[in-house]
């Protein structure tokens, strides 16, 4: 129930309509790179790519491009959303899961059975945390 | 699993056929995540500590500038694993944004499903510029960078992934040990960490 609860506070606080898709990992990152390269340069020099980074990007986002401070914001609530998603799959869809899917949950038979049911078919809230793990259209790639 | 098999053996070939054409040319992340699925079912009879001291025992046991033989891992041989170049500010474990892209990818690629609960070696490899003992501490830290980015922003699980710094000791290139071909990244899967039961709870495998 808690768990639930801290689930729904997440999604709230996502700067992220619930509409929009998760960006890639890859591509997330390198539009950060690119609207931010400058700006990392010269705020946070010698800062590492990782926790601190988004720490310097808070203390001196007020100083950095327009560009770069709209395209961080977006870059972080995508990676943020999309890796709590992939964190949280199992236990959002596990009735959807207990319902539509004959396996255990939390492996790669997961996704074939998410992938192979009509998005109709799940939950609400089940349907867009898959969508927001990316592995839909990742599965479709291969 | 034998599709997977199948997928991962023909990727390394393709890796090796792209790298050598292309140089540059790095993977995408579905490359890189079938490159490190399901080749061998065995688990690396092999760990980061060993690995550490066996890079220590080869500089005490064959000193010199450059590594007198370069060392190997033959237990690490049939491991699923691919190799990618990350750059690096000079003499310092700050990744370059130019190099962002590619810690994304290896990110997308260890959250793919197919990899899930699998072990990871994020492998530091420099050239010879600069003393054998210091870098196997800059590569050290370097693969260390790599792992913490890993994990936060990307939310890999830190339980799946260990750092370590080969320094010079297995260059890529001996001939041209000052070459930029010797700087790498090197991921390696170690086999099956954490096991899933029936309800979905993780468990640290049998």
């Amino acid at each position: 129930m808690i768990r639930r609860f801290l689930l729904c506070a997440l999604f709230a606080a996502a700067a992220v309509p619930a509409w929009a898709q998760t960006m890639s990992y890859a591509d997330a990152i390198s539009q950060l790179a690119a609207a931010c390269k400058n700006d990392i340069a010269r705020y946070c020099k010698g800062v590492p790519l990782g926790p601190r980074l988004k720490t310097c990007f808070d203390a001196n986002g007020a100083r950095m491009s327009p560009k770069c401070q709209q395209t961080r914001s977006a870059v972080y609530a995508s990676i943020s959303r999309r890796a709590a998603a992939q964190r949280n799959i199992g236990d959002v869809c596990s009735a959807d899961i207990a319902r539509l899917c004959d396996t255990s949950h939390a492996d790669a038979h997961l996704v074939e059975c998410l992938v192979s049911v009509s998005p109709a078919a799940l939950s609400q809230q089940c349907g867009q945390t898959f969508n927001d793990t990316g592995w839909r259209t990742e599965r479709a790639r291969q | 699993m034998k599709s997977h098999r199948c997928h991962a053996v023909a990727a390394l070939v393709l890796l090796g056929a792209v790298t050598a054409a292309l140089g540059q040319q790095q993977i995408n992340s579905s490359q890189m995540a079938t490159s490190l699925a399901g080749v061998s079912n065995t688990r690396l009879s092999l760990t980061g500590a060993q690995m550490r001291q066996a890079v220590l025992d080869n500089i005490h046991n064959y000193p010199g500038t450059l590594p007198p033989r370069p060392l190997t891992f033959p237990q690490m041989e049939n491991m699923a694993q691919f190799v990618v170049e990350v750059d690096f500010d000079f003499n310092s474990a700050v990744i370059r944004p130019s190099s962002y892209r590619t810690i994304g990818s290896i990110a997308d690629a260890l959250h793919n499903p197919i990899l899930l609960g699998y072990g990871f070696l994020v492998i530091g490899h420099t050239d010879s510029v600069g003393g054998r003992q210091y870098n196997v501490g800059l590569s050290q830290r370097r693969a260390e960078a790599i792992r913490d980015a890993l994990i936060d922003p990307f939310g890999v699980n830190p339980g799946v992934l260990e750092a370590v710094g080969m320094g010079e000791e297995q260059l890529r290139d001996p001939a041209h040990p000052t070459s930029g071909v010797n700087r790498r990244v090197q991921l390696v899967n170690v086999g099956k960490k954490f096991c899933f039961g029936r309800s979905g709870e993780q468990f640290v495998c049998p």
